[in-house]
């Protein structure tokens, strides 16, 4: 039984632009889901439009089994954070966080204790008496996190609540989001547009583009099986390097590149992708062909190696001792178990063979 | 951070110098009021003059109503400023917001109004007033003073709520607040130096007009306080004393009127709330 | 909130109109003086007439003219109105006064003088005679006034006015300033010119009974001038570009010796300890031998058209009062006013008094104001040219050349009787056309409303109040005025005007002058927008840092915004003065610079128009920057300054920017404020003056239809004003995407 459902959702502005297209999305209770995607892509929309601040086209939207289409935001007992924290600049901290609750006329005492809680486990509570301006970007972040805690809503909802903040602060703030999850056990959705906040924090993820859906699925299958071009080169950093060649009788090949691959995949033009990581130089695998190395970043831990292959670039995550320099030639592998295969253009459906499409069915 | 004192001192040169400018005038009107004889030339530069009186605001409040044109120019002033102010938010705040049907169309028609020469609306407006009976009343100037100042207060807010995140409001609604209280208990609160700026226009609106209040208002006790500056006027034989006298005096009100109002014009209201 | 409602209610209701039928009104001009004598004599009246309540009240002339005009047209109005008679040709023409015979009967009639009353030709049988006035008092004409401590001589001829003048005109210390003049006057004016005209036996019209023919282009007219002009140049007895009011406190400083004024200023002379002021006749002309001679006025009460049976009864029953011979006693012993009753012409007083001895010496030489309304046309076509001849452009030949091209200019523009054209066919059909394209795209609108209520109700709720009130107020006047610049509405079409077709647009871009005003009304706005909004930002921008002192400094820069505009455009005006003002006087003693004739050449009299506005309009730019400036996070600076941007850059970079949605509008509306924005120019330059060389569009109108009565071609004007600025700022808003808000 789902708690949060998305039907059939249409966003279309008056100028005709249409910014989600046929949106369905079923959240379990206590789920945590993440949608990501590049700017543009719907999915800030398709929130607001849970959040009721934007109008639905077509399609509805189901809250706890209640159609929500026409219901006020103040109605839909959810609560949001803000990229940009949203907090009231003329109350006190306290007020901000009161300021829900005393619309719905909560009784002072329970106000008091609710926020006590909350302060306590953001560790806020001497932030209290203060106002928003007084505060850093992460401890205003707090507080817009304490506003909605507070609430003890149905539904919690981010949009891109972490991308103001600086590299450090924001990977502190993530764990801490991902704890509260776990220990409010609510409902969650989380706008993101950084594929590393999507994979670390979502029990499932959403991958959005031009307003339409790709693919819902848990992080390590979107991983692993991505339905599209557009879907692996999204999630994964460095993204998955893409070759364009063609399939002929179980062999790729494209120039630079001749490989094996599995025969009950259709022919014709297609993409090989292997994402950096499941490159390597030392032999094994599939041998991919002779690579002249452009570019090597030493980054401590690993080694990334910018390569040309015949015509086509792309990179290789290496270990850390990596000893190759510019203008050299290696000869690189890949493990053959990793290898994707798109339909040709940008978002090129990925191609299945027998074994994957039994698979892909029992997924679904 | 402190200032290097170079900029300090010139902050203050050029103020001092435009204090100046902006005093030097009303102290000639000063020492008109103060001037014996009736004279609104004077061949000497000094400001305070030789035989110095203070006779023309004995006679304002003696021998002339100064004191019912003030209550009559309060009464009307106050009323232009609280309508102009609450239509102002109100509409000024469905421009930056919504997006509804006639919104550019009307914004530009507000506009427009303020493009006709005054002068040959008096006419027409006379008629107006006079077909529904509003004559000598101060309903009828009241609407008119509130249609003057409301297009500049309707933009000016809207130009202020423009400044304000929407996603404040957004916020508050998803907290529990209905359209109206989001913009009541948020927006409005923090829209506080555009209300300071919107109250002072329509106060100054109503306190300084006089021509309509000549076609309107028909008696000298009705009379607003420019209007009864304005019958201390005569061709040629023009009252300079006590029309100084209550110039001077008029304007006290406006003074007290800013120097409350920008208490409000506050710095860092919207400060603290958002991140660009 | 509700509690503010509930006390503007408390508030609205306490004032209700008061009107009430036993009410007779009368709209005067008299003086403050003489405002105390008649309030005084209708009380009188009111205790001897317990049915009858009246109420003055007092109206500047213009103000009188143009309201009493716009509430007889409307049907209202008050029943009496007093003044000059010289407006009564204009009203008369108009049909907006009436015939007072049937209450003041022959034998009545009999009892006053003949030149106070007034009557002139019926509009519906020319043949007989109106009575429209009727006076309580003849004058208005000036006289030569001798401060007798400096001077003790009278002139009797031109020849010893000058050579005393000469004499009396001193500069004891021998810095280039006289200390003291020989004879000053409203030097600028033509009505003070009028003497010198008929002492040289010219007049304004030509001679017959009743002419309008205006005879302003003559030998005599032109030795006139040059006398004049010699007082200035030659024999510089009078400041340069004496006004009335510097007239006026010179001779009041003691400073003059003779001034020629009217009867309306000698109380206040005689008054004065500080000088002992004699009112003589003005002198005879030396090479005619004819005695100079004022305009004589009568002045009394006309009856409004509007007044009916038993109001015009009551009024009439006032009117009777106030002309009988106890209130025009009263008159003449306290305010040396010559009555107009046959009777009192054996008062003692008028035997004995030496004011009104030489007064009735002088009216005796004065000439009747001509009661048509072409003497208005008279006087705006004088004072340009006569202006320029006293500023040196031109020659008094020339000047007397170009009155009469221009009087008989004016004269048949005003007289333009304009009959429907072809075009008020088409404009009616178009009208129509229009109304029912109107109707369906408001009936349009509507639909589309209805559908999107549901989604934006607060905006309708919110935005209904405001476009309510601006359509009561604006959408009629604006329609009328459509109407009115399709139609013939002038002098003679007063009540009678039809829709006549595009003739008055035509008429406004055939006339030169249109372009070359509209170009001084683009440099007049474009100049002061750049002045307001510069200095508003700097001063904001001072005022917005750690100052000390800053809500001082704050209060003391609103203080022009604050004073009434009235009083200190005037202050500008006497600060501009030549020889008296203190910016020549501190410009030439401190600053080494040479004195500016402000106010008497076409280019620095505009000059000083601007700077004058500059000066009034700063103070709200400021307080808006001001406002908007709190907007600003401040981290935004902190920003960059650790970016290192200097102050100049942070200001235009980030101050600049997100000022500007609160910018925008001031600066649309302050921009359309200044181009329409009659009264700084028409005060600092006295209506247009030198030569009507600084007229903004506005004041060019106003000319057109207060002066000349022609409301059909104002219309047109102010239309053309209208689509002007309505393409100006809807371009510049559209530029500056003002209706779209910064987050989208």
């Amino acid at each position: 039984m789902s708690f949060l459902r998305l039907s059939d959702l249409d966003k279309v502005y008056p100028n005709g632009f249409r910014a989600v297209n046929q949106a369905n999305l079923e959240i379990r209770e206590g789920e945590f889901v993440v949608l990501v995607g590049p700017s543009g892509c719907g999915k800030t929309t398709t929130l607001r439009m849970i959040a009721g601040l934007e109008e639905i086209s077509e399609g509805s939207i189901e809250i706890d089994g209640t159609v929500v289409n026409e219901m006020a935001p103040a109605d839909r007992d959810i609560a949001m954070v803000f990229q940009n924290y949203a907090l009231y600049p003329h109350m006190s901290n306290r007020e901000n966080l009161a300021f829900g609750l005393k619309l719905r006329r909560m009784p002072k005492d329970e106000i008091e204790r609710r926020i006590t809680e909350a302060a306590r486990s953001l560790s806020i509570e001497h932030l209290l008496d203060r106002r928003p301006r007084e505060l850093s970007g992460g401890q205003r972040q707090r507080i817009a996190l304490g506003r909605a805690i507070v609430r003890d809503p149905k539904v919690f909802l981010f949009d891109e609540p972490l991308s103001n903040l600086d590299a450090k602060l924001r990977v502190q703030m993530r764990t801490e989001i991902a704890r509260l999850h776990k220990r409010l056990k609510t409902t969650m959705v989380y706008v993101t547009h950084d594929q590393v906040e999507a994979m670390t924090l979502g029990d499932r993820i959403v991958v959005m583009k031009d307003g339409v859906i790709q693919q819902v699925d848990s992080p390590m299958n979107l991983y692993d099986s991505p339905v599209n071009r557009f879907v692996a080169g999204f999630i994964g950093s460095p993204a998955m390097n893409f070759f364009e060649g063609s399939l002929v009788r179980g062999r790729f090949s494209c120039e630079g590149i001749a490989c094996p691959a599995d025969e009950s995949l259709p022919e014709g033009p297609a993409v090989l992708g292997i994402r950096p990581e499941d490159l390597q130089v030392q032999p094994g695998g599939a041998c991919l062909g002779e690579a002249e190395l452009e570019v090597v970043e030493h980054m401590g831990h690993e080694t990334m190696a910018y390569f040309r292959l015949g015509t086509q670039t792309g990179v290789a995550r290496l270990s850390a001792d990596f000893p190759g320099r510019p203008g050299e030639a290696v000869t690189l592998y890949a493990r053959s178990s990793s290898w994707h295969f798109f339909a040709p253009g940008e978002g090129g459906a990925r191609l299945l063979t027998e074994e994957t499409k039994t698979t892909g069915n029992a997924e679904a | 951070m402190r200032e290097p004192r170079l900029l300090t001192a010139v902050r203050h040169l050029v103020l001092l110098l435009f204090v100046g400018i902006a005093v030097y005038p009303v102290l000639n009107v000063l020492s008109i009021s103060l001037r014996p004889g009736n004279r609104l030339r004077s061949t000497d530069l000094s400001l305070i003059p030789d035989n110095a009186t203070i006779a023309s605001y004995v006679q304002l409040f003696t021998e002339q109503p100064f004191l019912t044109w003030l209550g009559n120019s309060l009464l009307v002033s106050v009323l232009v400023t609280l309508t102009g102010v609450v239509l102002a938010s109100v509409g000024g705040y469905a421009f930056s917001r919504f997006r509804f049907v006639g919104r550019e169309f009307s914004m530009l028609a507000i506009l427009t109004t303020q493009m006709f020469p005054a002068t040959m609306l008096l006419l027409p407006l006379y008629i107006l007033i006079a077909k529904l009976h509003l004559v000598n009343t101060f309903i009828g100037l009241m609407i008119f003073y509130t249609a003057t100042a409301l297009p500049f207060c309707v933009w000016q807010m809207k130009g202020f709520y423009d400044t304000i995140p929407p996603s404040l409001e957004e916020a508050a609604r998803i907290d529990g607040c209905s359209r109206f209280q989001a913009f009541r208990l948020v927006i409005l609160p923090l829209a506080l130096p555009g209300l300071v700026i919107t109250a002072l226009f329509s106060f100054m609106t109503a306190w300084s007009e006089y021509i309509v209040a000549a076609q309107v208002l028909q008696e000298r006790e009705m009379f607003t306080l420019p209007l009864g500056l304005k019958s201390f006027q005569a061709s040629m034989s023009t009252e300079w004393g006590l029309y100084a006298a209550a110039s001077i005096l008029v304007s006290i009100p406006v003074v007290i009127v800013f120097v409350s109002l920008s208490r409000y014009l506050v710095s860092g209201l919207t400060l603290g709330s958002v991140k660009e | 909130m509700k509690r503010l409602f509930l006390f503007s209610l408390l508030l609205l209701a306490a004032c209700s109109p008061r009107e009430s039928d036993r009410m007779v009104t009368i709209w005067h001009q008299m003086t403050p003086a003489e405002r105390v004598i008649l309030d005084d004599q209708i009380a009188l009246f009111e205790h001897a007439h317990p049915g009858i309540q009246v109420r003055a009240l007092y109206k500047e002339t213009e103000e009188l003219r143009s309201g009493f005009q716009a509430a007889a047209l409307a049907g209202t109005g008050p029943e009496l109105i007093y003044g000059p008679s010289d407006v009564l040709g204009s009203f008369q023409t108009m049909g907006i006064v009436q015939d007072m015979s049937p209450w003041f009967d022959e034998s009545r009639q009999e009892e006053f003088l003949p030149q106070a009353l007034t009557r002139l030709p019926s509009n519906n049988d020319p043949a007989s005679k109106e009575l429209l006035q009727v006076g309580d008092r003849i004058g208005n004409h000036l006289a030569l006034v001798i401060n007798r401590n400096l001077l003790q001589e009278t002139p009797q001829t031109t020849e010893d006015l000058v050579r005393l003048a000469v004499e009396q005109t001193r500069d004891e210390d021998g810095d280039g300033r006289r200390e003291r003049y020989g004879l000053v006057w409203n030097f600028v004016e033509p009505f003070f010119v009028i003497p010198f005209l008929t002492g040289h036996g010219s007049w304004i019209f030509t001679d017959e009974e009743g002419s309008t023919t205006p005879a302003l282009d003559t030998p005599e007219a032109v030795a006139a001038y040059e006398l004049v002009l010699s007082l200035q140049n030659e024999h510089k007895v009078i400041p340069a570009n004496c006004d009335y009011e510097t007239a006026d406190a010179l001779f009041k400083n003691g400073q003059a010796a003779m001034i020629i004024n009217g009867d309306w200023s000698w109380g206040d002379y005689l008054a004065n300890a500080e000088i002992d002021a004699e009112v003589v006749p003005l002198p005879v002309v030396a090479s005619t031998g004819i005695p100079m001679g004022p305009m004589v006025a009568t002045k009394g009460y006309s009856l409004n058209i509007n007044a009916k049976e038993e109001q015009a009864g009551k009024a009439m029953e006032l009117v009777r009062f106030l002309t009988s011979a106890e209130v025009q006693r009263v008159y003449m012993w306290s305010l040396k006013t010559l009555p107009s009753r046959k009777e009192l012409l054996d008062d003692p007083l008028l035997q004995e008094d030496p004011t009104l001895k030489a007064s009735a010496i002088q009216m005796a030489n004065g000439r009747a104001m001509p009661v048509v309304a072409e003497l208005r046309a008279i006087w705006d076509s004088m004072r340009p040219s006569y202006q320029a001849l006293l500023g040196g452009s031109i020659t008094a030949a020339e000047a007397a050349a170009k009155m009469q091209r221009d009087a008989v200019d004016s004269i048949r523009k005003m007289n333009q009787k304009l009959e429907p054209g072809l075009g008020a066919t088409l404009i009616k059909g178009l009208g129509g056309l229009l109304l029912a394209l109107g109707l369906f795209w408001a009936l349009r609108s509507l639909h589309h409303m209805i559908k999107d209520w549901k989604h934006n109700r607060l905006a309708y709720v919110f935005i209904l109040p405001s476009l309510l009130v601006l359509l009561l107020t604006i959408v009629f006047p604006f329609v009328y005025n459509v109407i009115l610049s399709l139609s013939n509405m002038s002098l003679k079409h007063f009540q009678d005007w039809q829709v006549i077709g595009f003739q008055n647009y035509i008429e406004v871009f055939r006339e030169a002058v249109f372009f070359s005003v509209l170009f001084k009304t683009v440099i007049w706005t474009a100049v002061n927008l750049v002045f307001h909004v510069g200095l508003g930002l700097l001063l904001a921008v001072m005022l917005n840092g750690p100052v000390v002192g800053k809500s001082i400094y704050r209060v003391l820069l609103i203080i022009p915004w604050a004073v009434p505009a009235y009083i200190t455009a005037l202050t500008w005006r006497g600060m501009f003065d030549y020889e008296y003002g203190a910016i020549n006087l501190i410009a030439s003693q401190y600053l080494n610079m040479p004195m500016v004739n402000w106010l008497g050449s076409p280019f620095e009299a505009f000059l000083a128009c601007i700077l004058t506005n500059i000066w009034l309009g700063f103070p709200f730019m400021m307080v808006i920057a001001l406002g908007g400036m709190q907007g600003i996070p401040q981290e935004l600076y902190e920003a960059a300054r650790v970016d290192g941007a200097s102050r100049g850059r942070q200001f235009f970079s980030i101050t600049l920017p997100l000022l500007k949605p609160v910018l925008l509008p001031a600066v649309t509306l302050g921009a359309i404020w200044t181009f329409n924005n009659l009264n700084v120019v028409w005060l600092v330059s006295n209506g247009g003056e030198p030569s009507d060389q600084t007229h903004i569009l506005v004041s060019y109108v106003y000319k057109a239809v207060f002066n000349l009565y022609r409301y059909g071609y104002g219309a047109a004007l102010s239309m053309v004003i209208f689509f002007l600025l309505a393409i100006f700022s809807i371009g510049f808003l559209k530029k500056g995407r003002a209706t779209q808000s910064v987050y989208g």
